[in-house]
């Protein structure tokens, strides 16, 4: 393995790290609208926070799992679809993880 | 059956039975909306090509139902040799396996306790420990060596062969229902390796018992040996072995060689009923290793409860092997003329497993 790959790599894993708590907050923003899982695929992506579905849906169940969003099977186009929103618990959260956001954003263009 | 469900089935395999339903269902839906909104785009219903290019960007059905798996635990030995994907199939065979030998274990302890032979906790502690470490390093060996081959391959479950066909490589549970229901069309390479590997350790550990009967018996070998039969049907059970490599080695080289695969099935199932029948017809399957020694009477009744609990496990498995070879037959009888490895690839698509 050659150092480019090698730099290559920690690079990768160092911006997924940095991805992932960005993602978090990305979906809780994204559901103070209700969406099912493929728009809301579609709505992350279009904003520029594109995640795959082995991503997504696994993270949509640990935050409803928390108590953060709730969901309801409901037909549409004569699909199933399972919808998904941020719920009371989940609004207060996304408002202390905005103000967390900021803060941190704030500083690091402080350091930067 | 169409790729989309071939696809979320795969991964449904994979999945905790709680949440199956729910992640399918949603799955499912996730990729029919994307093909639909890719549709809209062309203009145009999609090709079977589009949509397998669709589903392999989902990745390896294995990988992706690991993500919904809570449970992430995994196996290293300084480096990660069983990851988190196959440690819940790891740990079933391994239960199962270990399950199995304690089972026989406790049943000859408990022989030599009820007929009076002087059992030390020593003993059964060796005896354990003993069959602990060739059971984990076994099974252990085999996974690890899967594992291997998902993180070398991840892609390697994709479409294989012509017309269509999705074949998951490491797809165990699915193999081998496909394998025992179906007359399939391509031997995974996976099951391959894993028959080969699992073969070739059978026949050392059978070799090994001829010499060393404390294998199998404990410490139980001080009084016991294994009866004639044992011995009488060695070459049989070698030869079968050997001849299930040999069938794993060339599918290995060659997947697609399945014409004969369902005569060699009958043909091996029913080798085994023979075997089976051989064993039970000799009425005896443990003997004292001296007959003349102190405590004979103890040693006669002890042998007589192990035997009489070697009948039943033969007997349970003349009835199972016998039930299989039946339904091996009937769907030989069954299958349509023609209907072998070369079937149409027409066939193969509408199929989709």
């Amino acid at each position: 393995m050659t150092p480019g790959t090698d730099n290559h790599e920690l690079f990768e894993n160092l911006r997924l790290e940095l991805r992932r708590g960005s993602l978090v907050l990305a979906v809780l923003a994204a559901l103070r609208k209700e969406h099912y899982g493929y728009t809301l695929r579609k709505t992350l992506s279009e904003r520029g926070m594109a995640i795959d579905e082995g991503t997504l849906y696994p993270l949509l169940r640990r935050l409803e799992s928390h108590g953060l969003l709730v969901s309801e099977w409901r037909e549409e186009d004569k699909r199933n679809k399972r919808f998904y929103k941020l719920s009371a618990d989940g609004k207060e959260m996304l408002k202390q993880l905005l103000t967390e956001w900021q803060g941190i954003n704030s500083s690091l263009n402080g350091m930067l | 059956m169409d790729l989309v469900d071939s696809y979320v089935k795969a991964v449904a395999k994979a999945l905790p039975e709680a949440q199956r339903e729910d992640i399918v269902g949603e799955l499912s839906e996730d990729i029919r909306s994307e093909m639909e909104d890719r549709q809209k785009e062309l203009g145009r219903p999609l090709t079977e090509e589009e949509q397998e290019g669709l589903l392999r960007q989902r990745g390896n059905p294995l990988l992706l139902a690991a993500r919904y798996r809570q449970d992430q635990r995994s196996v290293a030995l300084g480096r990660q040799i069983i990851g988190p994907v196959l440690f819940p199939f790891y740990i079933k065979v391994l239960s199962f396996n270990l399950g199995l030998t304690f089972l026989v274990v406790a049943i000859i302890f408990t022989a030599l306790a009820i007929s009076g032979q002087k059992v030390g906790f020593n003993d059964i502690v060796s005896t354990c420990v003993l069959q602990l470490f060739i059971q984990l390093t076994v099974v252990t060996l085999i996974f690890a060596l899967v594992e291997r081959h998902l993180t070398k391959h991840p892609e390697r479950w994709h479409v294989k062969g012509m017309g269509g066909k999705f074949r998951l490589d490491l797809n165990i549970e699915r193999d081998i229902q496909l394998r025992i229901g179906h007359n399939i069309r391509e031997v995974s390479r996976f099951e391959s390796v894993s028959i080969i590997v699992a073969c070739a350790v059978a026949l050392g550990w059978m070799t090994g018992v001829q010499n060393f009967p404390v294998l199998i018996l404990g410490p139980a070998a001080a009084f016991l040996k294994l009866a004639p039969i044992w011995y009488q049907i060695y070459f049989p059970i070698a030869a079968l072995t050997a001849l299930e490599i040999v069938r794993a080695s060339i599918n290995l080289v060659r997947p697609d060689w399945v014409r004969f695969r369902a005569y060699y099935g009958v043909f091996v199932q029913a080798a085994g009923l023979v075997i089976v029948y051989f064993l039970i017809k000799a009425g005896s399957w443990v003997e004292a290793a001296n007959s003349g020694a102190s405590g004979a009477v103890n040693l006669a009744r002890t042998v007589e409860i192990i035997n009489q609990v070697f009948l039943y496990a033969l007997v349970g498995t003349a009835v199972f092997s016998g039930v299989m070879t039946l339904i091996r037959v009937v769907r030989l009888v069954r299958q349509p003329h023609g209907h072998n490895g070369s079937a149409s690839v027409g066939a193969r698509a509408k199929e989709g497993n």
